[in-house]
């Protein structure tokens, strides 16, 4: 029960005031207080009231006190509580939508924003209260500070910045080692009397702090998606791989008066490489090498398509160049993605020597004569898939005892090592004119070992095949060799 | 996402819900203010907040809470929270609005255990 003061009501006004300024407190503000002092004091018997105006400012200010040492309590335990969510949760948009609204409720602001870059621009990723920080403003913001947006709340008890749509705003850069993410904004701290005040240097802290949570969450959860989509390509690539190995043949026919060797090594990124065989009636015996446009999955899908179109049309075709023609609008009429193919498809006689081929854009391949000249067979037409009234001619060739006919894909050439170099045409043709004495087969084998030493530590991304074809003689008189 | 807030009374003889939807800063926590006066002088005693549509709060909502909370219990009635997101639950356990009412995860629990005060 509150002493009352001899005077009345009326009275103790005044001497609640002296009390309360030799407190140190301002009177003036606090009318609530008054007001019940009072109230109380109108029904209290005599007595010193200053005693008890001590007693409730102290117990007053011990309440706001605690309040506030609550509140510090309260943002340590948010700075917790996002880590956790950061490590424990991988949804980008949730942990963004966490860090504004902690952001805004702790420094007890209305309003605010996070804006993230997104191709080069600066994007509205999550607001709340309003329209703050339009991205006209953010990339202000952005092109005048760069590194750090000049806020004067690091500095002194006020907000430099003033913004469309607040009275007043705090802005923090949203940053990662290597580069700007975004930027984190509050708007209009309010009191508790209604009016909008400047925002304090820890606000400022306290944001940082919020920023680099969100800084940490978008990095972490671009290292996830990267990390999502690498796994996706690996599988991809297995089943690619998985189908190309179905596809290509296992073993290279025994063909009388012909030594043969294929290989094709697949890379990181298993691309559309494919060589075949046919075994033809009357001493006949075709071969195709190609190489379809993109990777993976949907290359080893156009892979399948060829390889099946080929197998079907080639007892039909009358010339190389008319089953080339087939192919293609096979391929045109059911590869809606317009990819293409370069292909070398040769048809050799056996008992003649004579080889017709049609290169549809192909890498020109190699003829290394028994005697040490060499001759490029370049492409006799575009490649297959790309225009539907594209048209192939067809040449000639003979191979003699001991000339060997070698054909590849890019994947071989354009081998790269450490200092960005190709392995080259021209490598290629000084590798065969060394190795004329060896059986083609392990011409085939080291040529590999060759690229493998010529590359180095760099990564390969294109598949590499080889098809290796010569008349036999006595050097490279050989069974025929499983793959 | 939605700021201003607003509440929505339903009252069932002494006991009522005021579900609040929004922000419960100055502005959010005067309207709830507002909304609880009424009530008291119009007999209710015992008062669950249901807050499942508030997923923000700040202090100056909290101590306008704590406010409502004292003039409750000056007048002997009772308060309960409910459906508060995991992060206003422990912001109020921590700014101490816990102890002086009970938090429940559901509104029929809320009613229960304040039905359950003679």
């Amino acid at each position: 029960m509150i002493p009352a003061s001899r005077g009345g009501a009326s009275a103790l006004v005044p001497r609640v005031r002296e009390i309360l300024g030799a407190l140190g407190e301002d009177a003036g503000s606090d009318d609530v207080l008054l007001a019940r002092i009072e109230e109380a004091a109108s029904s209290a018997p005599d007595g010193d009231v200053a005693a008890w105006i001590a007693a409730r400012l102290l117990s007053r200010n011990l309440k706001d006190a605690r309040f506030e040492l609550k509140e510090r309590v309260l943002e340590l335990e948010s700075l917790y509580d996002v880590g956790l969510s950061i490590g424990g949760q991988l949804d980008l948009e949730s942990l963004c939508d966490e860090i504004l609204l902690r952001s805004i409720s702790l420094t007890n602001s209305r309003s605010g924003a996070l804006h993230l870059f997104e191709g080069g621009a600066l994007v509205l990723s999550r607001g709340f209260g309003g329209a703050l920080l339009s991205p006209e403003d953010a990339v202000r913001l952005n092109v005048d500070a760069e590194g750090e947006i000049n806020n004067s709340a690091r500095d002194a008890p006020t907000c430099g910045v003033t913004l469309s749509g607040c009275e007043k705003c705090l802005v923090v850069p949203i940053q990662s080692e290597t580069r700007r993410l975004g930027v984190l904004a509050v708007a209009d701290k309010e009191t508790r009397d209604g009016t909008i005040r400047d925002f304090f240097p820890a606000d400022a802290r306290l944001l940082a702090l919020f920023a680099n949570q969100a800084a940490t969450a978008i990095e972490t959860a671009r290292l996830h998606r990267e990390a999502v989509e690498k796994e996706r390509m690996d599988r991809e690539l297995e089943v690619a791989a998985a189908i190309q190995r179905e596809i290509l043949p296992r073993e290279v026919p025994d063909i009388p008066g012909l030594a043969l060797a294929a290989e094709n090594r697949s890379t990181r990124q298993v691309g559309g490489d494919y060589f075949d065989f046919f075994p033809l009636s009357g001493d006949r015996f075709a071969f195709v090498v190609a190489d379809v446009s993109g990777k993976g999955v949907p290359a080893a899908l156009l892979v399948s398509t060829l390889a099946s179109a080929l197998h079907l049309q080639i007892e039909d075709a009358r010339t190389p160049a008319e089953l080339v023609e087939r192919v293609h609008r096979h391929l045109f009429r059911f590869s809606r993605a317009r990819k293409f193919v370069t292909l070398f498809f040769g048809l050799f006689h056996v008992r003649t020597g004579e080889l017709q081929y049609v290169s549809a854009g192909h890498n020109p391949a190699l003829i290394a004569r028994a005697g040490g000249d060499l001759e490029w067979l370049h492409a006799t037409g575009r490649p297959v898939g790309i225009f539907e009234d594209s048209r192939w001619s067809e040449a000639r060739t003979m191979l003699e005892a001991g000339d060997r006919l070698c054909v590849y894909t890019d994947g071989i050439t354009e081998a790269q090592n450490p200092m960005q170099e190709e392995f080259g045409t021209e490598r290629l043709a000084a590798y065969f004119s060394r190795v004329a004495d060896l059986p083609i087969r392990d011409a085939a084998a080291r040529l590999f070992g060759e690229i493998l030493l010529f590359a180095g530590s760099a990564a390969q991304y294109d598949d590499q095949t080889l098809l290796l074809l010569a008349r036999r003689d006595l050097r490279t008189d050989e069974p025929a060799q499983s793959l | 996402m939605n700021e201003s807030c607003r509440v929505e009374t339903v009252r069932d003889g002494d006991l009522a819900v005021v579900r609040t939807e929004g922000y419960i800063n100055r502005e959010g926590g005067e309207e709830i203010e507002r909304c609880i006066q009424t009530l008291l002088e119009g007999g209710v005693s015992r008062i669950v907040l249901n807050l499942e549509k508030t997923k923000i709060v700040n202090s100056i909502g909290i101590s306008i809470l704590i406010e409502v909370l004292e003039r409750m219990m000056e007048r002997k009635g009772a308060l309960a929270f409910c459906r508060l997101t995991p992060t206003i639950d422990k912001t109020f356990r921590i700014m101490g609005l816990a102890q002086y009412a009970g938090i429940h995860a559901t509104e029929e629990e809320a009613r229960s255990a304040l039905s359950a005060i003679a």
